[in-house]
C-alpha cells in the first residue's frame, strides 16, 4: 500500500513552476538576466539563462547550476556530440534528458517538460523546472527571494506481516527528531525539509492508524512534522537510513520505540532483501549457489564392465530410463542441477557405444549411453552424484527404470546391487584422469608435486587490506593461514605460504599486476596441487556478513564446494561459493580458490574474527575441505596425465 | 533585449502549391522516411525498455528495474546511437536501483566519465570515487558483476572494459577483481 509516491508526486510540482515563473524568474522572463535562489543558505546567481517559451532554461555550463549539482550530491554526464544529458542524482536516480525531445525520464517514470533540451552555442539548455522536480527541490518565496527548497516529497506505506513501515524520500538528508511521543501517538519532526503533502491520511495497518503531515518553519529554514497515531501500545524502532535519502521507521507490536526524545538515524542495514519498487523483478541471472553436473567419469572394471560416475555438487533427483525397442538405450536425468561446462557427445569402447551429456531443460542435465547390446544396469546414488554400473552383459528381469535423490538425502528405488560399481573414490583408474571427460582432471591440469598447496594470507605489507579498529585484515589472513598451514602439514602435505610474514610478496608499494601476479607464480612456478587464498570480507556498511569462497575457473568448483561445505557451519552465515573474475583465482594454472572468512565491517563478524579460537576453528574447516577434496578428487599424476577431450 | 532561444529545427513540412508533383514527391519522401526509419530501426538497438541489473544484498542473486530507451533520431546514425545508449545504460548501472532498494552499489559520488564502443566491447570509464571501496571481494563483484550484466544487456555488446580516470589498471588499489581484460557476463 502506498499513497504518496514519487510517481504522484509530480502531480503537484507544476503550482511550483508557476512559482517559478511568478517570483524567481519574474525579472528574468522577458530577458537572459540572471536568476538569483537561495539554495541551503547559499545564494546561488544563475547567470546561462534563457526564456524557452516562458519557462526557464538552465545551461549545464553554469557554474550557479554546477554548484547546485555538487552541493546536492548530483552529477552530470554529457560531452559534445552526444543525445542524452544524464543526471544521477543523490537519491540515486538517473534523470534522463535527451536533446530534441520533451520527454525526460526519473528513473522508470517518464515525464514532460515544458520544452524540449536543445543546443545553443554548444551548451545545452534544459528545463530548469524538470531538473529541479528531479532533485526532489521545490521554488519558494521568501519575500521576494526565491527558495529552492528540500522536499519532504514521498512517503510510502508498506506493510510486512503485522507490522507496518514508512518510508520517506527527500531531497536532503533527513534527520528526524521525536518531538512529542506518547501511547497513541508520535510525531517525527525532520529539519530542513519542506512538503507538498500536508494533510491527514489513513494507514490501518501494524498499529497505525493514520499519519498526519504538516509543516512549519519557514521557507529557508523549513521543517515538516510527521505524526503517526497508532493503537494504543503500538511499538516502532529506531528511524533506519535506507538509503542517502531514505528514511524507514517501522511500527508494530514487539517494537519498543527509543527509550528517549532523540531519534538516532541508523545506517543501511542488511534488512531482508526485498522488492522495493514496483520494477523491481527477480533476473535469471545464474546463481552460483546452484547444483552443478560437475563431471563424468567412465572407469573400466575387470570382466568388460564400466562404472560411469556422475560428480553432482548439491542435492538434486534423478530419474533413468532403459529403453525396450533399441534395447541398448539408457539415460538418467538430473533434475535440478545445471551442466557445468559445454555438452559431450563422444563415442566409448565396448560395451559402451557412445556417451552424451546435455542440457536438456533449464534444470535437468541429461547423460545418455548407447550400448553395443543390451546390457543390465544398476543405478546408485550417492553423496556427491551418482554412479550407473554398466554390466558386460544382460540378466534376466534386471530393473529398466528409477530414480531418487542424490546429495544429503540418498534415496533411491534401486533393487539390490547386481553388480559393484567400483567406488568413485578408489579407483585406481581414476588415478591417471584419462576417464573424465569434464571435471578437475579433464582441465589439462596436472600437480608437479601432488602434495603441495600453497597458501596466500591476501594483502600485507604495504597493503593493509580491510580496517576496522585495531584489527587489520593482513593480520588475520595471515594468522589463520599460519594455522591452517600447521593443520595441513600435521596431516601429510607440503605447504608453501606466499608470504609468512607481514610483507608484500613482490615488493613494497607494487603494483597490483605485480602484487597479485608474485602470489600466483608462488603456484604456478611449484605445480602446486591447489591455491587457496585467505581473505576476510568488508562492505561500506555493517550489514552483510558470512563467508564466501569465491572461484573462477571451472576446474576450482569442486574444491570451492569442498570447502564451503565444511565452512558453513563456522559460526557464521553460510554465503555459498561465488564465481567471479578475481585476479589471483584467474591466473593461478591450478583449482584455486579466494576464501572470504567473514566480514570485519560486521559486529558479529569483527567479534569472530577478533577470536583466535575462531580462527583455529576456520583453519581446521578449510583443512577438512581440502582434504574432502582430494579424496573425492585423487590427484592424477602428471606423467600418467593424458587430456581426454 | 527579447531572449532568442535556437531550437533544433524541425523538417520541413509540405507548402501548399498547386503542384501534384510535389505531393508526389511528398508522398514519395514520406514513404522513403518511414522505410528508411524501419530499416534504422532493425539495423541497431531501437528505443524500447533497457533491463538495468543490480547485485541483491545476498551477493549472488540479482534484479532488475526496466528503463526505457528513446528509438533513434532520424538523423541519428546507428553507431551514435549504440554509443547513446551504452552511455544510457552505464550511468544507469553506477547509479543503481531507486533509493530504497537494497543493493550492492558503486561508491558513493563515482560517476560514468565516458563510453566508448569499440566492436561489441562497451569501455566505461569511472571516475576515482570507484576506488574508495571498503577492501573486500564483496563490493566489488556485485558493482561490477551488476555493470557488466547491465552493460551486455544492450544488443550488440558482450565485453565491458573498465577504465578508472582513463587508466587501465590491474585490479582496483588492494582489489581483487581484475580489470584490464574486458569483462563477460560468464567472469561471473
Amino acid at each position: 500500500m502506498s499513497w504518496i509516491n514519487r510517481s504522484t508526486a509530480p502531480i503537484f510540482k507544476p503550482a511550483f513552476a508557476a512559482l517559478v515563473l511568478a517570483a524567481a524568474v519574474s525579472s528574468a522572463a522577458r530577458a537572459d538576466a540572471p536568476v538569483r535562489a537561495v539554495f541551503q543558505h547559499q545564494t546561488l546567481t544563475f547567470t546561462h539563462v534563457s526564456n524557452a517559451g516562458g519557462a526557464l532554461a538552465i545551461g549545464i555550463d553554469d557554474p550557479a547550476f554546477r554548484a547546485l549539482l555538487r552541493v546536492d550530491g548530483a552529477s552530470l554526464a554529457w560531452k559534445s556530440g552526444e543525445r542524452y544529458v544524464l543526471l544521477t542524482t543523490a537519491a540515486p536516480a538517473v534523470v534522463t534528458f535527451a536533446i530534441g525531445d520533451q520527454r525526460y525520464d526519473v528513473g522508470p517514470i517518464a515525464l514532460q517538460a515544458p520544452f524540449a533540451p536543445y543546443q545553443q552555442n554548444g551548451e545545452v539548455y534544459l528545463p530548469f523546472d524538470s531538473v529541479v522536480s528531479s532533485l526532489d527541490l521545490a521554488w519558494r518565496n521568501d519575500g521576494n527571494v526565491a527558495v529552492l527548497q528540500p522536499q519532504l516529497d514521498a512517503i510510502d506505506v508498506r506493510p510486512v506481516g503485522d507490522r507496518v513501515q514508512i518510508v520517506a524520500h527527500a531531497g536532503a538528508l533527513l534527520r528526524p527528531r521525536i518531538v512529542q511521543s506518547n501511547r497513541q501517538q508520535i510525531t517525527f519532526e525532520f529539519d530542513g525539509v519542506g512538503t507538498t503533502l500536508i494533510g491527514t491520511r489513513n494507514v490501518e495497518a501494524g498499529g497505525v492508524q493514520s499519519l498526519q503531515i504538516a509543516e512549519s518553519g519557514t521557507a529557508r529554514d523549513p521543517k515538516t512534522l510527521v505524526t503517526a497515531t497508532m493503537v494504543d501500545g503500538t511499538g516502532h524502532d529506531t528511524p533506519r537510513s535506507t538509503g542517502t535519502r531514505d528514511i524507514t521507521i517501522a511500527f508494530g507490536p514487539g517494537l519498543s520505540g527509543p527509550p528517549n526524545q532523540t531519534a538516532q538515524v541508523e545506517p543501511a542495514a542488511s534488512a531482508p532483501e526485498q522488492d522495493a519498487t514496483a520494477t523491481t523483478t527477480t533476473a535469471t541471472a545464474p546463481s552460483s549457489g546452484q547444483t552443478m553436473v560437475t563431471g563424468v567419469n567412465v572407469t573400466p572394471q575387470a570382466g568388460g564392465s564400466f562404472t560411469v560416475s556422475v560428480a553432482v555438487s548439491g542435492d538434486a533427483t534423478y530419474q533413468w530410463h532403459r529403453l525396450r525397442e533399441p534395447d541398448n538405450r539408457f539415460w538418467i536425468d538430473i533434475v535440478g542441477a545445471q551442466l557445468q561446462g559445454a555438452p559431450i557427445t563422444q563415442n566409448e569402447p565396448a560395451p559402451l557405444g557412445s556417451l552424451r551429456v546435455r542440457q536438456v531443460t533449464p534444470d535437468t542435465v541429461r547423460i545418455a549411453l548407447s550400448l553395443t547390446g543390451p546390457k543390465s544396469l544398476l543405478v546408485s546414488p550417492t553423496q556427491t552424484g551418482v554412479t550407473i554400473g554398466v554390466d558386460s552383459s544382460d540378466v534376466a528381469d534386471a530393473p529398466r527404470a528409477g530414480d531418487g535423490n542424490i546429495g544429503s538425502t540418498i534415496s533411491s528405488t534401486e533393487a539390490a546391487p547386481q553388480i559393484t560399481p567400483a567406488p568413485q573414490d578408489q579407483t585406481a583408474a581414476n588415478d591417471d584422469g584419462s576417464g573424465w571427460k569434464f571435471g578437475p582432471s579433464h582441465t589439462g591440469y596436472a600437480a608437479l608435486n601432488p602434495r603441495l598447496i600453497v597458501l596466500d594470507p591476501g594483502h600485507g605489507g604495504s597493503d593493509r587490506g580491510a580496517m576496522r579498529g585495531s584489527l587489520e585484515e593482513a593480520v588475520v589472513n595471515l594468522d589463520i593461514s599460519r594455522r591452517l598451514r600447521d593443520i595441513l602439514v600435521a596431516r601429510g602435505w607440503q605447504v608453501r605460504m606466499t608470504r609468512d610474514r607481514d610483507v608484500d610478496v613482490y615488493q613494497p608499494n607494487d603494483s597490483a599486476h605485480d602484487e597479485l601476479q608474485a602470489r600466483d607464480d608462488v603456484a604456478n612456478k611449484a605445480g602446486a596441487r591447489m591455491f587457496v587464498s585467505i581473505h576476510s570480507n568488508s562492505f561500506i556498511n555493517s550489514g552483510p556478513y558470512g563467508t564466501t569462497v569465491y572461484y573462477s575457473k571451472t576446474m576450482d568448483v569442486p574444491l570451492a564446494i569442498a570447502i564451503e561445505r565444511q565452512l558453513a557451519s563456522d559460526g557464521t552465515k553460510d554465503d555459498g561459493i561465488v564465481k567471479s573474475h578475481l585476479y589471483v583465482t584467474v591466473h593461478s594454472v591450478m583449482p584455486a580458490v579466494l576464501v572470504e572468512t567473514a566480514f570485519l565491517s560486521n559486529p558479529s563478524d569483527y567479534a569472530l574474527l577478533s577470536s583466535p579460537a575462531w580462527r583455529q576453528k576456520v583453519a581446521e574447516s578449510i583443512a577438512d575441505g581440502i582434504d574432502r577434496y582430494s579424496q573425492q578428487y585423487p590427484a592424477p599424476s602428471h606423467a600418467a596425465m593424458t587430456p581426454s577431450q | 533585449m527579447e531572449p532568442t532561444v535556437r531550437r533544433r529545427s524541425l523538417p520541413a513540412s509540405p507548402k501548399r502549391g498547386p503542384g501534384r508533383i510535389i505531393a508526389i514527391v511528398v508522398v514519395v519522401a514520406l514513404i522513403a522516411a518511414i522505410a528508411g526509419y524501419e530499416i534504422s530501426s532493425l539495423s541497431h538497438p531501437a528505443g524500447g525498455n533497457l533491463n538495468v541489473y543490480f547485485t541483491k544484498m545476498d551477493g549472488q542473486s540479482m534484479g532488475t528495474f526496466s528503463v526505457s530507451v528513446r528509438p533513434p533520431l532520424a538523423g541519428e546514425s546507428a553507431t551514435e546511437h549504440r554509443h547513446n545508449v551504452a552511455l544510457y545504460a552505464a550511468v544507469q548501472a553506477v547509479a543503481g536501483p531507486p533509493g530504497g532498494t537494497e543493493a550492492i552499489r558503486f561508491p558513493s559520488a563515482t560517476r560514468v566519465q565516458s563510453v566508448t564502443v569499440d566492436g561489441s566491447t562497451a569501455t566505461v570509464d569511472l571516475s576515482r570515487e570507484v576506488t574508495r571501496q571498503a577492501g573486500g571481494s564483496f563490493g566489488e563483484d556485485g558493482e561490477f558483476k551488476a555493470l557488466v550484466y547491465t552493460m551486455t544487456s544492450v544488443p550488440g555488446l558482450d565485453a565491458v572494459k573498465v577504465t578508472i580516470d582513463g587508466a587501465t589498471l590491474p585490479t582496483l588499489p588492494g582489489g581483487h577483481v581484475e580489470l584490464d581484460q574486458p569483462l563477460h557476463r560468464s567472469d561471473f
